[in-house]
């Protein structure tokens, strides 16, 4: 039992390079023995197996990489938070990187049941213009519905979409996207590209932002 | 040095399964300056990064080398087939993990060589890496291609595409090697130059300066060597005292088998198992002191932030400290969540108290004993004597002490095995299971693993048969209707995945030939269940116009000339057919720290053995 008020941190990081290549439920294995090597008093699950609690806003996709990722974990007493970003960011491989680090009040709602949105920045390679991505993206859009499949059924993703907007720079051609990403509606951007005649490899898909519930 | 193109490399690391295991960017890896050193080592486990990166010999390995300053190691394991086929498609050439630079560019790839199987996964190797396969293909362009591990105490079906093999515990003898290869580079000399050299290192054998010369049916009749002050034997090396615990246990992204801090308690094993490769060729047995455990672990859990560690050994029981190692290991870990597994113990009541002492450290799940024959014949001719009475009060021991899950490891195919010894193990396990069942009702759960036994190199067995595969088929189908009617859990290998280990471990150079062959016809991943397809082998072997049957099934007179014989592992071959001898007349052996039996260790080693109570070897 832990009589105590856990103390709950909330930290946004990016994940980058060779990280984007491990997938989620490595990622949480990670981060559980990255914090155990910070020494912070951690707080484990109650049951029977306890665990390091720690609670992902939302799963991103291998090969992603994520300027927006938002990760809350427990401890047993207050601790300065300055001092916790130190220990934990030099307990992480180099392409995990803490961008914020706050507290939050033990009773907020969790990650998963609040996050609603997702943005996402992807670049093209240099062959693709801006207009004809517009033009196919036009066009995409244009129908009623937008069919894709998921482990053989179909899937409208045409609801889930929320923003589109193609625009240049750095000499690049690059799609502002907001998409679902709540548990229930889950868009996934590499299905879009896909429709697009290109192969998600060939793009850099990046996470910018994760959107909350208020 | 040519890095790969990390664009083109992402765009396939995309499609492929698991990708995590090709990029490395592990906690406690270490990335040099490529420039800033002078020396470049590429470290190889010829299987997928899950398997290859548990390897405790690679760890050390990696740590001490990457301590150098002057020296650099990276790693590299056999990619997946789809990852595979992507970098053939793409025409990239196999990289390594740290720096992404080809292995083809590193100055030595040292292989470990832990089981036979693995050897056509060496081949595709090589290839993917662009390295010619045959040593006498490669140049001074080339790396200097090493080996080391346990198969090597039989390197001869290797001994065409190995530069030099490593014989035994490779903790010194490597960075004698390194010097060799540094002293060699500076003088630019020819690669026969490099060989002759590396010959003259204690514990190397460099497999092209040795002839062989067989007789007319096909055995050996004699092995030497071609250039003058190549030594007619190559004795293996050890590490007088257990190398210093690994300090930073890489820890893998991606999950992988025996995810966990290892810290080795004890190297090599006593008891005198006649079928025992191992138990032979680590001797002789070395300890490490608790003190050095207990930092090591202390050592492990900060810098690895594992919650699971495992004690490894030979026989755990046989540490002469074990009783205060688990009191400590518990007092030291008691208020942290660590999970401690201590494996290979004694069939004993004192194991259960063993594992009591680490009180809610050790692991959920079974215990497991390795009773490996169930009549007492059998287990004379094993030399693995233990009655009846002792496994049956060890059992009644650990169901009594909580345990609900008992895992027995037995093997068939035993020199000399009847029937009855078959039927035996199902009457044992039966009488286990009821003994369970009056003690701890219906959730009792027995597992019976069989393996198939293989003759070894080195053990007194070498002179033994393998029996054949459609007669162990027989014996594993008497056992899993047994079984099933009494609903106990059994698992076996299939009969004909044990072939190719069984011709590969007593085989001599000419395997080479079939091993190129056997890979060239798709070949690879042998040691996995859906990777051998023994049709890829024996159309290799007609090919190579070899019969399988000379490697497994004839008689072997004692005075054969084996292919191994001119590597010694300080046991001598005397020894081995004294206790083979034994074996047929069915007589035991004591434990070899309650009396010298002269196996030949002490001989070799005498002059090196430490003389402070702390490194404690287990020779009387």
């Amino acid at each position: 039992m832990n009589p105590i008020t856990p103390f709950r941190v909330r930290i946004k990081f990016a994940k980058s390079e060779n990280l984007r290549f491990i997938g989620h439920l490595d990622l949480q294995r990670l981060f559980e023995r990255a914090l155990n090597r910070t020494g912070l008093p951690l707080r484990y699950t109650q049951g029977f197996s306890p665990k390091i609690r720690i609670n992902i806003a939302s799963a991103l996709p291998l090969g992603f990489i994520s300027r927006a990722e938002v990760l809350d974990f427990w401890l047993n007493a207050p601790v300065d938070l300055i001092e916790i970003c130190g220990k934990l960011q030099s307990a992480l491989p180099k392409d995990l990187h803490i961008l914020d680090i706050q507290e939050i009040p033990n009773k907020a709602p969790s990650l998963q049941a609040s996050v609603l949105l997702s943005e996402y920045i992807i670049t093209f390679p240099d062959t693709y213009a801006q207009d004809d991505v517009n033009a196919s993206l036009f066009d995409i859009y244009e129908q009623e519905t937008i069919q894709v499949e998921r482990r053989g059924k179909m899937v409208d993703i045409k609801p889930m979409i929320k923003m589109l907007k193609v625009f240049i720079e750095d000499n690049s051609t690059k799609l502002r996207l907001q998409m679902d990403s709540s548990a229930t509606h889950n868009g996934r951007p590499d299905e879009l590209i896909k429709l697009l005649d290109i192969d998600p490899a060939d793009v850099i898909i990046e996470r910018v932002n994760l959107i909350f519930e208020e | 040095m040519t890095l790969i193109d990390k664009k083109v490399l992402d765009k396939f690391l995309y499609h492929v399964e698991k990708p995590g295991r090709y990029v490395g960017g592990e906690h406690n890896m270490v990335l040099k300056d490529w420039h800033a050193v002078d020396t470049r080592l590429v470290l190889a486990f010829p299987d997928i990064y899950d398997l290859g990166q548990a390897n405790l010999g690679l760890s050390i390995l990696y740590e001490l080398v990457n301590d150098r300053p002057n020296l650099l190691a990276e790693r590299v394991f056999s990619p997946w087939h789809d990852m595979e086929n992507a970098l053939r498609e793409h025409d990239i050439p196999l990289f390594s993990l740290e720096s992404k630079t080809p292995i083809k560019d590193f100055d030595i790839l040292g292989i470990t060589l832990p089981y036979e199987s693995i050897y056509t996964n060496v081949l595709n190797l090589l290839d993917l890496s662009g390295i010619p396969l045959r040593s006498e293909q490669r140049d001074s362009r080339h790396p200097l291609v090493i080996a080391g591990g346990q198969a090597c105490f039989n390197p001869e079906p290797m001994a065409d595409f190995i530069d030099a093999f490593a014989i035994g515990d490779g903790e010194e003898v490597i960075f004698e090697i390194i010097q060799a290869y540094q002293e060699w580079k500076s003088k630019n000399l020819d690669k026969k130059a490099l060989l002759r050299s590396l010959a003259l290192i204690r514990g190397v054998y460099v497999p092209s300066l040795y002839e062989v010369k067989y007789f007319d049916d096909g055995r050996i009749k004699k092995v030497f060597p071609k250039v003058d002050g190549t030594p007619k034997t190559v004795l293996k090396r050890i590490s007088p005292t257990l190398p210093a615990p690994i300090k930073k246990q890489i820890v893998p992204n991606v999950q992988i088998v025996h995810d966990r801090i290892a810290v080795e308690i004890m190297r090599g094993c006593t008891r005198g198992c006649r079928f025992c490769h191992a138990g032979i060729v680590n001797r002789p047995v070395r300890q490490r002191n608790p003190e050095e455990i207990l930092e090591a672990i202390e050592l492990g859990v900060k810098a690895t932030g594992y919650e699971d560690l495992s004690l490894l050994s030979l026989s755990s029981s046989d540490h002469t400290k074990i009783l205060d190692i688990t009191k400590a290991v518990y007092e030291q870990n008691k208020d942290r969540r660590l999970s401690v597994s201590l494996p290979s113990l004694r069939i004993e009541s004192f194991s259960v108290d063993l594992m009591d002492e680490l009180k809610e450290l050790r692991p959920g799940g079974g215990f497991t004993i390795a009773p490996e024959a169930a009549t007492d014949r059998m287990r004379a001719v094993i030399n693995k004597p233990l009655p009846d009475e002792i496994l049956f009060e060890t059992v009644e021991t650990i169901f009594n002490h909580g345990w609900l899950n008992l895992k027995m490891y037995y093997m068939i195919g035993l020199p000399g095995e009847r029937m009855e010894d078959v039927e035996a193990i199902l009457e044992t396990a039966r009488k286990v299971q009821q003994m369970g069942k009056r003690l701890r009702g219906n959730r009792v759960r027995v597992h019976v693993s069989i393996g198939t036994f293989i003759p070894k190199p080195h053990t007194p067995f070498q002179w033994a048969n393998s029996e054949d595969p459609e007669s162990v088929q027989k014996k594993i189908d008497f056992l899993r209707e047994g079984m099933r009617q009494s609903k106990i859990k059994l698992s076996y290998n299939r009969p004909d995945s044990t072939l190719l280990e069984a011709w590969l471990s007593r085989g001599d150079r000419r395997l080479g030939k079939v091993i190129e062959r056997a890979w060239q016809n798709g070949a690879k991943f042998d040691a996995w269940d859906e990777g051998f397809q023994k049709d890829y082998w024996y159309k290799a072997f007609e090919e190579a116009d070899i019969k399988p049957d000379f490697y497994i099934n004839r008689f072997r007179d004692i005075n054969e000339n084996f292919p191994w014989d001119h590597i010694s592992t300080g046991v001598s071959k005397d020894f081995l057919l004294e206790e083979y001898e034994m074996s047929q007349r069915g007589e035991t052996r004591l434990d070899c720290r309650k009396g010298c039996h002269v196996c030949g260790i002490l001989d070799c080693f005498s002059d090196i053995r430490p003389n402070q109570e702390n490194t404690y070897w287990g020779c009387p």
